[in-house]
């Protein structure tokens, strides 16, 4: 089918074309408690068109999107191909070219067969291997393993298709004490499955767990330092990303410049910031992004410095970029200290949020606290309750990172990050 | 006219039921749902402008379930021919051997569950709608939008920015089993107008949304909502940080909804009761709230996103009263949920699409409203804001903990509003303290269908939210 629609994209008369077909082959299982709630398979295919038409000499260009089922005929196929030459006439962007052929899409790809059926296996082993307790144990857990082969072609001759697994648990831990149960929730996306690590983490989370039901309250600290030390300081590192793409960029909501600090009188450590193409077991790597340009180790930002922009084919070429491409995986790197100089002093280091959130388009962070740890300088105590806020804009000048790092699926980032004066809302003295 | 029920669906549906002839040889029950979802979104920005044909809904495809044993298993594909449904049946018999060989082998046992009921049902429903995305005029609505970034970028000298977005989606589902052959098609539509201004290197947004149980003939409501949206960014341009604390409290009508979704709905997803995750379990009959609270959940409660027939798992859609003036009746529940806890299912099994699982999940979650003014409610108030706009939230159905990531909040003091704005505004609390303290409503109320809901952070659907205005406390920060 997919030959027939090429041929019908090639014959249409439209100016420019794009085509994503993505197959995948998943299973799933969902536990309660070690017992199966439910299995599942899936075999599907999802082929989507996008056709580019020039209006008015070429002084715009319009385009129009949709998804042709595996399963339409030549007729279907046609007729939707027409309706998207038509409608791509009625929306009017700048000009610019689709992502032409070069010689990285020329080479060999690797994509070795997916182990669905093993990979499943170990998911399901290391959850029955965990060392549960009495009083900190698994409530339930959701595992999907999927095999994907992707195909992308268009209009200027790219026709690449690389093979990948992507697979994600979720978990959801649960600590008693006396009656009363709290649960932690967790969600650990990957390539395969990474049991060393998945055991790990696990067993860390039940300790959390277990503190959590011998917090006091937050104390209301007005202005403290937090500490970042789980995968919530990724929405961090997402903000600086984020903040150099070329859409924000073009469209003025970030006004970072190349060449030029990203604010003045920075004391903290300086963030450098690499696109990769690959980590270790990474659910994203991945040889060319969705619109087919080629992915290569990029630096965006040097010591907090922006040095390029990335970006989709559209709003790059808008801003002028040649080589860039939408980024799959980041490493972020400039931290000087030790996790001992880090966790010194007065500091909260908080390791569960319901849900912490950095806002790229107004810089403003939030979390509600569930646990975190307060270092007053000569104990540690566990609190949980209260919130805390403030902006990137200001934390950046001071924000300070360990020497360490960690890997959560596509991010490589600091094992520690911290920020200073960050409101702190206590729900205790 | 009626919103036609997909000629696709109806032409595979014989195939569909041999499929399901064939499995039942195999499995003791077998159903089938069928989705044919077709959607239009136009995008209007200064800087981009798109025409494309996916929604969060749109979808072809088709997921079957069946049961031996005590044990439920499904299989999701795209790919059937009505002409070889031996090969289709041998393909998900092959797979989910292999699935049940690696079960065995890692000793795995299985959470024993009784068979779903098959009464016969026969249900054919085309739901009104005045025009379909497949059809509609996309020029005149490409136009529409376009005029309406225009003008909202002139309202202000601030802007940088100013989207009008609008999705329309038409729904058809076909739900079969042995003894039940369920067919649906609706249209749901959404639009957004969306206002980004910039100054002094920090930006602010204001958004306003419309959506209803309707074709593309809504987004003629979408012009009076560009003002207040540039009105609203504006605004935040000024705004001052909150001193934190626990305050008196107005939520506006799009406040209460995220209380009622985030507060209460999740925690009375009773497939959370199946695996001890909520609290609700243990307070059915019990106080929650003031008197002044009632809650309704279903597909029926309201005209908008959500507001299908059936669900996903052939259960009629349903209007339950989850709290009855602050005393918790019951919860909402899926299918399987249901056979688990041994009481019958309220329509609410959702998958986010048909290669998901179906989980118990909102539709449209509301507080009914009360008597007062929203001028007495101000009125009231010693020293407390009135909250508006919803940025997000998330729930804690363990411990019925709360937090909402609020727009912004207008001072009141002495029962007046001072006209100073304080923003953003993150509301925690805990959920009886925070439905307990309820002590006004208004007489309205507004539903609101242009957000999505997640189950942890998967699993998106469409739900609606809302009520009325509600004074109560809350800690603010």
């Amino acid at each position: 089918m997919l030959e027939t629609i090429v041929q019908l994209l090639k014959n249409s008369g439209v100016y420019a074309w794009e085509l994503n077909d993505v197959k995948t082959e998943g299973w799933e299982f969902y536990f309660i408690r070690h017992e199966l709630d439910q299995n599942r398979a899936k075999s599907v295919e999802h082929i989507t068109v996008k056709v580019y038409q020039l209006i008015e000499d070429g002084k715009f260009m319009g385009s129009a999107s949709a998804e042709l089922a595996p399963t339409a005929t030549e007729d279907e196929a046609r007729r939707l191909i027409e309706d998207l030459a038509y409608r791509a006439t009625l929306v009017k962007n700048r000009p610019y070219t689709l992502n032409p052929l070069t010689e990285a899409h020329r080479e060999t790809l690797r994509s070795a067969p997916v182990d669905v059926g093993g990979i499943a296996r170990s998911f399901i082993e290391v959850m029955q291997q965990l060392p549960e307790t009495a009083t900190e144990d698994i409530n339930s857990y959701e595992i999907f393993v999927n095999a994907k082969t992707r195909r992308f072609l268009n209009s200027e001759g790219i026709d690449v298709e690389e093979s990948y697994p992507s697979s994600m648990i979720e978990v959801v831990v649960n600590a008693r004490k006396d009656g009363h149960e709290i649960e932690l929730y967790r969600n650990y996306e990957s390539g395969t499955c990474d049991a060393e690590g998945l055991k790990k983490d696990l067993m860390r989370t039940m300790q959390y767990g277990k503190d959590r039901l011998h917090t006091a309250p937050t104390p209301a600290l007005g202005q403290a330092d937090v500490l970042f030390t789980t995968s919530d300081a990724t929405r961090i590192y997402e903000y600086f990303a984020d903040c150099l793409s070329a859409q924000m960029v073009y469209r003025r909501m970030s006004d970072w410049k190349l060449g030029k600090p990203i604010a003045e009188d920075i004391t903290g450590d300086k963030v450098t910031v690499t696109l990769v193409r690959e980590l270790e077991n990474s659910s994203m790597n991945r040889a060319f992004d969705a619109e087919g340009a080629p992915i290569s180790d990029t630096v965006i930002l040097r010591d907090d410095v922006p040095v390029k922009y990335f970006g989709n084919r559209m709003f790059a070429s808008y801003l002028g970029l040649e080589d860039t491409f939408m980024p799959t995986n980041i490493l972020v790197e400039g931290g000087t200290h030790s996790e001992e100089e880090l966790r010194a002093g007065k500091v909260l280091e908080v390791v569960e949020f319901s849900d912490f959130q950095v806002d790229a388009m107004t810089g403003d962070i939030f979390g509600e606290i569930r646990l975190a740890y307060w270092h007053d300088g000569e104990k540690t105590v566990p609190v949980s309750g209260g919130s805390l806020s403030g902006s990137m804009h200001d934390f950046v000048r001071e924000m300070l990172m360990s020497e360490t790092s960690v890997q959560y699926n596509n991010y490589r980032i600091p094992a520690l990050t911290l920020l200073k004066n960050v409101t702190v809302t206590g729900v205790g003295e | 006219m009626k919103a036609p029920f997909s000629p696709y669906l109806s032409g595979i549906k014989a195939g569909l039921q041999e499929l399901i002839r064939i499995l039942r040889r195999d499995y003791e029950y077998v159903s089938v749902l069928a989705t044919d979802s077709r959607g239009l979104v136009v995008r209007i920005s200064q800087h981009a402008r798109s025409v494309a044909s996916e929604t969060m809904t749109t979808e072809r495809g088709i997921v079957v379930r069946v049961y031996k044993n005590g044990q439920y298993s499904e299989y999701a594909l795209n790919e059937f021919d009505p002409t070889k449904v031996e090969d289709t049946a041998a393909q998900i018999l092959s797979a989910l051997r292999e699935q049940q060989t690696i079960l065995v082998e890692t000793g795995s046992k299985v959470y024993n569950t009784a068979i779903l009921r098959d009464e016969p049902i026969t249900l054919f429903v085309e739901k009104e709608t005045e025009q379909l995305p497949e059809t509609t005029d996309v020029k005149a609505l490409v136009e529409k939008l376009s005029d309406l970034s225009d003008a909202g970028m002139a309202m202000c000298e601030h802007m940088i920015e100013c989207m009008a977005n609008a999705q329309s989606t038409h729904i058809c589902k076909m739900f079969l089993t042995e003894h039940r052959d369920m067919c649906q098609s609706y249209v749901y539509s959404e639009g957004t107008a969306v206002a980004v201004v910039s100054r002094d290197g920090r930006n602010q947004i204001g958004y306003e949304g419309v959506s209803g149980l309707c074709g593309p003939e809504l987004f003629d409501q979408l012009q009076n909502k560009m003002a207040k949206s540039v009105a609203t960014a504006e605004e935040l341009l000024d705004a001052g940080r909150i001193e934190p604390g626990e305050y008196e409290i107005i939520a506006s009508p799009e406040v209460t909804g995220l209380i009622a979704h985030e507060a209460f709905g999740h925690g009375v997803e009773m497939d959370m009761f199946v695996k001890n995750r909520a609290l609700g379990k243990e307070y059915v009959d019990k106080r929650v709230g003031s008197d002044l609270v009632t809650m309704h959940e279903g597909a029926l409660c309201t005209d908008n996103v959500t507001s299908y027939a059936f669900d996903d798992e052939g259960t009629l859609a349903g209007d339950v009263i989850e709290i009855d003036h602050g005393i918790l009746k019951t919860g909402i529940c899926d299918a399987l949920a249901a056979l688990r806890l041994g009481i019958e299912p309220t329509g609410n099994g959702k998958r986010e699409n048909f290669e998901h699982k179906a989980y118990t999940r909102m539709t449209n979650t509301i507080f009914d409203s009360g008597t007062d003014t929203l001028e007495d409610m101000i009125a009231s108030i010693h020293r407390g804001y009135l909250l508006e706009g919803m940025e997000s939230g998330m729930e804690d159905p363990k411990h019925w903990g709360i937090q909402c990531i609020i727009k912004m909040g207008r001072e009141i003091i002495d029962g007046k509003l001072t006209g100073k704005v304080v923003a953003p505004i993150i509301m925690t609390g805990y959920v009886p303290d925070l439905l307990g303290n309820i002590s006004m409503l208004s007489g309205d109320r507004e539903i609101f269908g242009t957000g999505g809901c997640g189950k942890g952070y998967k699993e998106w659907v469409k739900v609606t939210d809302g009520g009325p205005y509600l004074k109560t406390k809350a800690r603010l920060g």
